[in-house]
């Protein structure tokens, strides 16, 4: 009579059953994200070309590096809006540091290159965290707030100029156009970031307090989980990847304005959430955070393949996470049981009921 | 036997207030011991002392013969005290294993022991009669199940101390029957068990002994084998109650709702009856029955799929809560304060939500007049005392709280009230004015569905009933009826086991 | 009622002496009163404008006044359009995006020969209708309005560069530069501002006199509350969206008055200025309280500290600057504020949360927990003010 419910049977061993629950959304993502590469390798000519596909995926991993990052804060029920100003500040000072750096070459620069930027994202990530934890400020108003904070102290320390890619050390851009096994070099960095934090989540306990966080804020203060403590880690976690983005970006592209890293948030965002990271915390994963972003901006290069305006994708961010909240609200509506109202199957042992009411 | 945990002389104030005064009593290993009390009384700061969330401002606390200080509920758990409240708080996105093993992974070199912490679980689930696959997320489980799993949260750090807050209450009664059998396989294995509930029938047949506070003080301390139920409520109420349920005879109008073969997929079926002007009209039921869905429907919350409601002789098929009520019904849900009070809001606006639009003046401005005019009028009846006007609801007492609740609904005059366990939580003394306050509505000719898991309450309350089983109406009976038949109607047998009642 | 227990005497739970509760009543309602939110901002716009008078002649010159009035006209109905949609709990992040679609369309349309006015009348029936596609969007199939309009902010932004790519639309026609940056009847005070504060007035009592206000903050307080008591929540949800909407179309017609030119991004970067205009006047970001009053107010101070700053000598990004910490401070500000507040509001009534049983432990959290949104375990007490 009832509605049958969605949960798994009894006991299941081994290594399938362990996989079904934890991997499925991944598993989802990545069937998705292959059909798509399969379907527009076969349509679209363009799509196979080798610098396509290159840039494609450079692209995709630096938005799936940081979208990494933002989706440890969204676990944890907050949100950060200032990844975007972060990668930019971050690539300006670091990019305009190494630019005036002029000669002088070796492991100093090689170290400022590749620790400045994330240590820039620390910093501005633990404000972030400070700002939420201690002063108790909504994340949203926060990140707002701070990010038109760093963009426009970006702004300010570009003082209209800009750093230019002569400036700087030819080893960063051969990092951008470098390639192991025939795949860029960002995508492998990218894997190991993935690789790396995907362990941290699922193996350490750091990771489950996050989740734990997310998911009943409450329960998890009970615990002894020391939230605050975690909050901040987990933005300044996040704004470390977002500097290691900037670094990326200066390796990418060289010149580097005030503008640098404007609207990125953005499509960080879209990118977690496509992967199935919740707005709500506790669920996701940055592997699929990571998938999301691959797809997103799959789908960003198929639509400017077929010459749909560049002007569209903005439009298409915007339905792609509506989509994908709306689709991940459907699928846990479905298995979720009624909270507050016991709806019991039907009591095929009723002896038991009245000898517990009879006996008074 | 040698005590497992002590309180001596336990102190404790609340601002001004005290809440408890010199509480002192010993559990000893293996005991099941029932905590009664009003609410109010205390019961749930005892509680909270035990698990470490707040402190005693005097006296102190013995863990198996070493004096202990809580400073936070981690600490508390290290010394083997655990507490299930009704609705667990467990982690909904998370599986089994890990909501078990919160705060205390099994790792391995630093890192998280997953398939032994599963193979951990299901040794513990085994032992719980609970055969879900543990990597299930628990936000997939039943409340009842959850319990179970807050249960194997406590065996797994090994508590010589479970603490049951008030767990019956959203279990049906099959859930309620396996829960009592945990308990005695608990007790069997030497864990002491602190029963707190108001359903004294469950405190009488579970524990080995029970105590009584009242007013923050311990008033009594016997073995269950020698007290009575009526002997309990007066130790918990301290003075004798004349009549608990002061139904006064009713003079029936009009039918005033008439219900057809009413139907929502999956949750109830076929159902049908008819209301009449001051009429009490119980629906009994075990829990799970479907007449809180059946309410909803009522009341717009829920669709219906089939069958036809005849309000006050018009065809009514109700779109949402505001259209229910701007046709005359009202609802009181189970969870009054979660549902039913707008924290942030005035007393008079929370008591006149349901009629703004009756209190309007010229281009739909709310009249501050006629509001407060309406909230001194009903806050009479409901005997509450006002006070500032500006004040909050959030400042009230639990008690009051719930008044402003029940004062709505008055304000709202309905034709039909629908009330879903309206004295459910709430102590004997209120109980009996909430109830007058229900009869008195009767008089006045308001059709009242009472929704009640307490066959006492529905059986003398009620000029009807209607007994549910899953999803169906069972019987229709004439009150006052016998509580057998009730209970064969909302069991489903034809025949019942005859035991000395 | 003669068959009512009721308590007898001497059995009252103890409290201590009340003999203190009369003084402390007084400091009460003083104490209520100097925190009260508006009168801080009144306070802090007094100073600015002192100390912005002190350092520059120029300050309170008509002509820079009127300025500073023209300026805050865009933002001014953002805010006012958005400040209901917080109210209730919900956030829309797609308000400068309407501005940008709308304009684009009004500006298209009076480009292809439509009568500027007739323009202006569709622009603001399709902002109101790009609200309601928010608000049916998040009510109706219930998602987060935080994904939604991010969504939809998106999502506009896109069909406004669809619809114009990078070009301008300039010189519009003299009567709607009127309207953007002319004088009342020939004076210096802008039209444009008086229309806002006429605006403003009516927002504000229907917001705070109104039935429907009220239910603005039932459903920002508690909406499943506010459901179950009868008080249209869908309805009201839907239609504080299409205000915003229709507010924003209204600030992008000023804009083209006031600046005379259409792009496809203008005003792109006002969200958060708005969005800081409504926090600052003191609407909880979790929603149920704030007032209209307060909006306008944080308005006025912003326009007059940005301009303080810029007589100061700092840049516009600095200025930008000094508006995050200032959002910083006062959201800190207040949560420090309302924690006093609540230290001596504790100590008069006889607070009951240790007492409940077990109602208690789920009230505490479900406050928490009811307006989906945001992160609201730390839902603060007296960071509010009573509506």
């Amino acid at each position: 009579m009832n509605a049958p419910l969605v949960r798994p049977g009894l006991w299941e061993r081994g290594r399938f059953g362990l996989a079904r629950l934890f991997r499925i959304r991944e598993v989802g993502l990545i069937s998705i994200v292959v059909i798509v590469s399969i379907v527009a390798a076969i349509s679209i000519p363009a799509f196979r070309n080798g610098v396509n596909l290159r840039e494609l995926l450079n692209n995709a991993a630096v938005v799936a590096i940081v979208a990494i990052g933002e989706s440890l804060v969204l676990l944890t029920r907050q949100i950060d809006l200032s990844v975007g100003a972060i990668l930019g500040l971050s690539a300006f000072i670091t990019g305009s540091l190494l630019g005036q750096s002029g000669g002088i070459g070796g492991i100093g620069v090689i170290l400022i290159a590749l620790l400045l930027p994330i240590f820039i994202g620390i910093v501005l990530g633990s404000i972030n965290g400070v700002l939420i934890s201690f002063a108790r400020m909504p994340a949203i108003i926060a990140t707002l707030a701070t990010l038109s904070i760093y963009s426009g102290l970006q702004v300010v320390v570009s003082g209209g100029s800009q750093v230019y890619a002569y400036q700087l050390p030819t080893w960063l851009s051969q990092l951008y156009t470098t390639s192991w096994l025939g795949v860029g070099s960002f995508v492998w960095i990218a894997v190991v970031w993935v690789v790396l934090f995907s362990f941290v989540m699922r193996i350490l306990r750091w990771g489950r307090d996050l989740y734990a966080m997310g998911s009943n804020p409450e329960a998890a203060r009970y615990m002894a989980i020391p939230t605050r403590r975690r909050t901040i880690q987990a933005f300044v976690v996040c704004g470390a990847l977002a500097g290691f983005g900037g670094l990326l970006y200066i390796a990418q592209y060289g010149n580097v304005d005030a503008t640098a890293g404007a609207g990125f948030e953005l499509t960080v965002i879209a990118g977690a959430v496509v992967g199935g990271v919740s707005l709500f915390g506790g669920s996701g994963s940055p592997l699929g955070a990571a998938l999301g972003a691959v797809l997103l901006l799959e789908i960003e290069n198929v639509l400017a393949l077929l010459k749909i305006s560049i002007f569209a994708q903005q439009t298409l961010q915007g339905v792609a996470i509506i989509s994908a909240v709306a689709l991940y609200a459907v699928l846990m509506r479905r298995s979720q049981q009624p909270a507050t109202r016991n709806r019991s199957q039907s009591d095929s042992d009723t002896s038991q009921i009245v000898k517990t009411e009879v006996q008074q | 036997m040698a005590p497992v945990v002590e309180l001596h002389d336990i102190h404790h104030s609340y601002g001004a207030v005290e809440t408890l005064r010199a509480v002192s009593f010993s559990l000893a290993r293996g005991e099941v011991v029932g905590l009664v009390g009003e609410n109010g009384a205390g019961k749930s700061t005892i509680v909270k002392i035990l698990t470490g969330v707040i402190q005693p401002i005097k006296g102190n606390i013995v863990v198996q013969g070493t004096e202990r200080v809580f400073t936070n509920p981690r600490a508390a758990r290290e010394a083997g005290i655990a507490a299930m409240y009704q609705e667990p708080m467990l982690f909904p996105d998370l599986s089994i294993t890990e909501n078990i093993f919160a705060g205390h992974q099994l790792t391995h070199r630093g890192t998280i022991a997953w398939s032994q912490m599963h193979e951990r679980a299901r040794s513990l689930q085994e032992q719980l009669d609970l055969p879900i696959d543990p990597q299930t997320p628990v936000y997939q489980l039943r409340v009842a199940e959850r319990q179970l799993v807050e249960i194997a949260k406590a065996l797994s750090i090994g508590a010589q101390l479970l603490i049951l807050d008030e767990p019956t209450a959203v279990l049906s009664a099959r859930e309620v029957a396996a829960l009592y059998k945990i308990v005695r396989d608990l007790k069997a294995r030497g864990v002491t068990i602190l029963f707190i509930s108001h359903r004294l029938e469950e405190v009488y047949q579970w524990t080995d002994r029970v105590i009584v506070l009242r007013d923050g003080q311990k008033v009594a301390e016997k073995p269950t084998t020698e007290v009575t139920i009526p002997e309990l409520i007066r130790d918990m109420v301290g003075r004798e109650i004349s009549t608990l349920y002061p139904k006064q005879p009713a003079r029936l109008g009009d039918t005033v709702l008439e219900v057809r073969g009413l139907t929502h997929k999956g949750y109830f079926e076929d159902v049908s009856f008819t209301l009449r002007q001051g009429e009490i009209l119980g629906f009994a039921g075990l829990v799970g029955a479907g007449r809180t869905e059946l309410a909803q429907s009522l009341f717009g919350i829920d669709p219906i799929d089939a069958g036809q409601i005849i309000l006050a002789g018009y065809s009514f098929h109700p779109r949402s809560p505001h259209h229910a009520v701007s046709c005359g019904l009202a609802y009181l849900p189970e969870n009054r304060l979660m549902h039913g009070l707008v924290p942030t809001m005035t007393i008079p606006l929370n008591t006149t939500m349901p009629i703004w639009q009756r209190l309007l003046s010229w281009f739909g401005v709310l009249s501050t007049r006629r509001v407060n005019r309406m909230t001194d009028l009903l806050s009479q009846r409901v005997r509450l005392q006002p006070g500032r006007r500006d004040r909050l609801v959030s400042a009230l007492s639990g008690g009051n709280q719930q008044k402003v609740v029940l004062a709505k609904w008055l304000a709202a005059e309905p034709r039909v009230l629908i009330l879903d366990e309206p004295t459910h939580g709430i102590d004997i003394g209120a109980k009996a004015d909430i109830l007058a306050i229900i009869s008195e509505l009767a008089q006045a000719g308001v059709g009242i569905i009472f929704i009640s898991s307490e066959m006492e309450e529905v059986r003398s309350m009620c000029d009807h009933l209607v007994v549910m089983r899953e999803g169906r109406v069972t019987g229709i009976f004439d009150c006052p009826v016998d509580s057998k038949t009730v209970m064969a109607a909302a069991s489903g047998l034809q025949s019942i086991v005859e035991a000395s009642a | 009622m003669s068959t009512v227990a009721r308590r007898p005497p001497g059995t009252e739970p103890r409290r201590s002496s009340s003999r203190g509760d009369a003084a402390n009543s007084w400091i009460n309602v003083a104490l209520h009163w100097i925190t009260r939110w508006e009168v801080g901002l009144c306070l802090l716009i007094v100073i600015v404008i002192a100390g912005s008078a002190a350092a520059s002649s120029n300050f309170l010159t008509p002509f820079n006044l009127e300025t500073m009035a023209l300026n805050a006209t865009v933002l001014g109905f953002l805010a006012l359009g958005v400040a209901p949609v917080i109210m209730t709990g919900d956030i829309d992040l797609s308000i400068a995006s309407t501005l940008a679609l709308c304009g684009v369309v009004m500006a298209v349309l009076w480009q292809h020969g439509m009568n500027i006015w007739v323009a202006a009348g569709l622009a603001i029936i399709l902002g109101g209708i790009l609200g309601l596609v928010n608000g049916l969007v998040v009510v109706m199939f219930e998602l987060p309005s935080l994904a939604v309009t991010l969504g939809s902010m998106s999502t506009y932004t896109g069909i406004a560069f669809l619809i114009l790519q990078g070009k301008a639309i300039i010189n519009f026609p003299a009567s709607l530069v009127q309207l953007g940056s002319g004088g009342l009847f020939g004076s210096d005070f802008p039209i444009a501002s008086a229309i806002l504060l006429i605006c403003a007035a009516i927002l504000a009592f229907v917001i705070h006199r109104t039935a429907f206000g009220k239910s603005v903050f039932a459903i920002g307080g508690n909406r499943q509350a506010a459901r179950f008591s009868g008080v249209p929540v869908a309805r009201t949800r839907i239609l504080v969206f299409v205000i915003a909407g229709a507010f924003a179309a209204l600030a992008a017609i000023f804009y083209l008055g006031n600046f005379d030119t259409a792009q496809a991004n203008m005003a792109a970067d006002q969200l958060l200025p708005a969005i800081t205009a409504v926090i600052l006047g003191g609407v909880s970001a979790y929603g149920g309280s704030g007032t209209i009053q307060g909006v306008v107010l944080a308005l006025v101070l912003l326009q007059v500290l940005e301009t303080g700053l810029g007589v100061a000598g700092l840049s516009g990004q600095e200025q930008t600057i000094s508006v995050g910490i200032l959002l910083i401070i006062a959201i800190s500000g207040g949560a420090a504020i309302g924690a006093v507040r609540n230290r001596f509001r504790r100590r008069e009534h006889r607070s009951s949360i240790a007492l409940s049983a077990t109602s208690e432990t789920e009230e505490v959290s479900q406050t928490a927990s009811i307006n989906v949104d945001e992160d609201h375990s730390t839902h603060e007490q007296g960071y509010k003010s009573v509506p």
